[in-house]
């Protein structure tokens, strides 16, 4: 009987857990598929449409260029982060450079600042150099954000994997450069993918920086929620429809690399 | 090249990316937080003032309010998220489908925007029509009309539990992570003597826990100090000022008021207060690894 109560209660409390994370987001994909009518009933009977979609990408909203902004900063950000960190990571795991764990720390200790400390000089700084309001601010902000995170990471990854093949590779000649082409790179390659992904993440969500340093032109899509607060009141249906904008992409990446999830960061954390 | 310029030479892009986005913006900030420069009135900073911004800081309400709301915020959420992220870990460390359909949605609260979750939470609370407060209005009509968002410690109350919601997953994956490599024999042994599973979980699996709890503990401590997105977007600050985080108020003292020295000001204090903590932290961990190989 007591055998039974455990079992049955731990399916129940799973179960419960499952609605609890899954019903935020439930609701609002139903919402983006309502008419504005029906948003602002709780009826599970209504017609779906894809209006919303429709009229985000369309005037005056332009969705469209916000999904563009976000992809182009995340992509770039990810493109320049990953590459100089995994090589910076790389150096950390092999090398006995002088220094190398005050180094390491500062990297790490960056970490701990509160993003507002940095943003006040980089409004100053974009303020007269007149890039307010461009993809290139975000980046550079970006950057700043993902890239001690992202060397932290890999370099977990690249400890885990084993240095046999490597120093038997120079025995035979082969330069260090090469084996960090040929051997590093292709067995590290599954962990700077998770690293990528993460880092992808992290920049597509960024809000606070992009909220102050675009307006029009370099508004991302956490930023462009924002302006469906209109004087008519909050568009609950628009809001929810960029809002499966901004998580589908995600949502698919996230589960992707799900596995290898906190593997590198816990290695990490806890060594 | 020979291997020590190498070594230095992988170590160059990245540090040219933290110095030019971290260091240098820190001691522009720094250097600004001695300086009277009102953004409304000057374009140039003015002359230094010396400690005046700081000691501006420990008189203004504004400030101190906001150390208190971070306070509250800081403590309740962090409990939260630790006890949830355990619990969940240990009963996700089981195998069976559920289990595993558990395990693999709970990547998807980490992965949604803050900003979003923070826009989410308020439509389910709006108390006209949206789904949480006419679902709970219908369980207990008590609550009925009760207006969530319009309540000072309501608020804050579902500001914490936006940002459990969107933390205590990924913490219970760190937790998994730190299970997994508890040995497996001294828990069987237990079990065989008889031991309770309750006994199980606080005399042998959690003891060996801490180092991993305490990684997570400062992790979502360093998070929640900075906590700004779902404030803008699930509560504005308010009602009132009762949800104005530290980072909200220096958001609002450098782009509201565009008071540039007083924010920088601000904006250091809480660095400081944040390396403080990560420090103690830091320290507790040493201590109990000492402890551990001891």
């Amino acid at each position: 009987m007591n055998k039974y109560i455990a079992y049955w209660g731990e399916r129940a409390l799973l179960v419960l857990i499952s609605v609890v994370v899954l019903f935020p987001i439930g609701w609002m994909f139903l919402t983006a598929f309502k008419k504005p009518r029906d948003a602002y009933s709780l009826s599970l009977n209504f017609e779906p449409t894809v209006q919303n979609f429709v009229t985000v990408f369309s005037d005056p909203w332009n969705l469209g260029s916000m999904v563009l902004n976000s992809v182009i900063v995340a992509g770039a950000t990810v493109a320049i982060a990953v590459p100089c960190a995994s090589l910076a990571a790389y150096s950390f795991s092999r090398f006995r450079v002088r220094g190398r764990k005050f180094l390491f720390f500062l990297i790490l200790s960056t970490q701990f600042i509160p993003a507002v400390v940095i943003l006040l000089p980089f409004f100053l700084m974009f303020r007269s150099l007149g890039l307010l309001d461009t993809r290139v601010a975000l980046i550079i902000v970006n950057l700043a954000i993902v890239t001690p995170f992202v060397i932290w990471m890999i370099k977990g990854f690249i400890d885990a994997i084993p240095t046999d093949s490597e120093e038997a590779a120079m025995i035979d000649g082969a330069s260090r450069l090469r084996v960090i082409k040929d051997i590093v790179l292709p067995m590290a390659a599954p962990g700077i993918l998770t690293s990528s992904i993460f880092c992808f993440i992290l920049t597509w969500n960024e809000f606070m920086f992009a909220l102050i340093l675009s307006r029009r032109d370099a508004v991302t899509l956490p930023v462009g929620l924002v302006s469906f607060r209109t004087e008519r009141g909050d568009l609950w249906e628009l809001m929810s429809a960029a809002g499966v904008m901004i998580t589908v992409p995600i949502f698919i990446m996230a589960l992707l690399i799900q596995k290898h999830f906190t593997r590198g960061m816990t290695a990490g954390a806890v060594k | 090249m020979n291997e020590r310029t190498l070594s230095y030479a992988l170590l160059v892009p990245a540090f040219v990316i933290v110095i030019a986005t971290t260091i240098y913006p820190l001691a522009y900030s720094f250097v600004t937080s001695f300086r009277e420069w009102d953004l409304t009135k000057q374009l140039r900073p003015s002359g230094f003032v010396g400690l005046q911004n700081y000691a501006h800081a420990a008189t203004e309400s504004g400030f101190q309010n906001s150390l208190w709301v971070t306070a509250i915020f800081v403590v309740t959420s962090v409990i939260l998220t630790v006890v949830l992220a355990m619990s969940l870990a240990l009963l996700l460390r089981r195998t069976g489908r559920l289990h595993t359909f558990t395990r693999i949605i709970l990547i998807l609260p980490f992965a949604m925007s803050p900003a979003l979750i923070g826009v989410s939470y308020r439509f389910m609370f709006n108390p006209e029509f949206g789904v949480l407060a006419k679902g709970l209005g219908a369980v207990f009509p008590a609550l009925e009309g009760t207006p969530w968002l319009a309540n000072p410690d309501l608020a804050m109350a579902i500001l914490v539990i936006t940002d459990v919601w969107h933390w205590a997953p990924y913490m219970t994956f760190m937790c998994l992570g730190g299970l997994a490599s508890v040995p497996r024999e001294t828990e069987e042994a237990a079990r065989i003597d008889g031991a309770s599973n309750l006994r199980i979980v606080f005399g042998i699996i959690l003891p060996q826990m801490k180092g991993v709890l305490l990684v997570t503990a400062v992790l979502k401590t360093i998070f929640a100090l900075k906590m700004f997105d779902q404030v803008v977007t699930l509560t504005g600050g308010g009602p009132g000022t009762s949800t104005e985080t530290m980072a909200f108020f220096i958001f609002n003292v450098g782009f509201e008021w565009f008071d540039m020295g007083y924010a920088s000001a601000l904006a250091w204090i809480l660095t400081i207060i944040t390396m403080v903590i990560s420090a103690w932290y830091v320290r507790m961990l040493l201590s109990e690894r000492k402890m551990a190989t001891a």
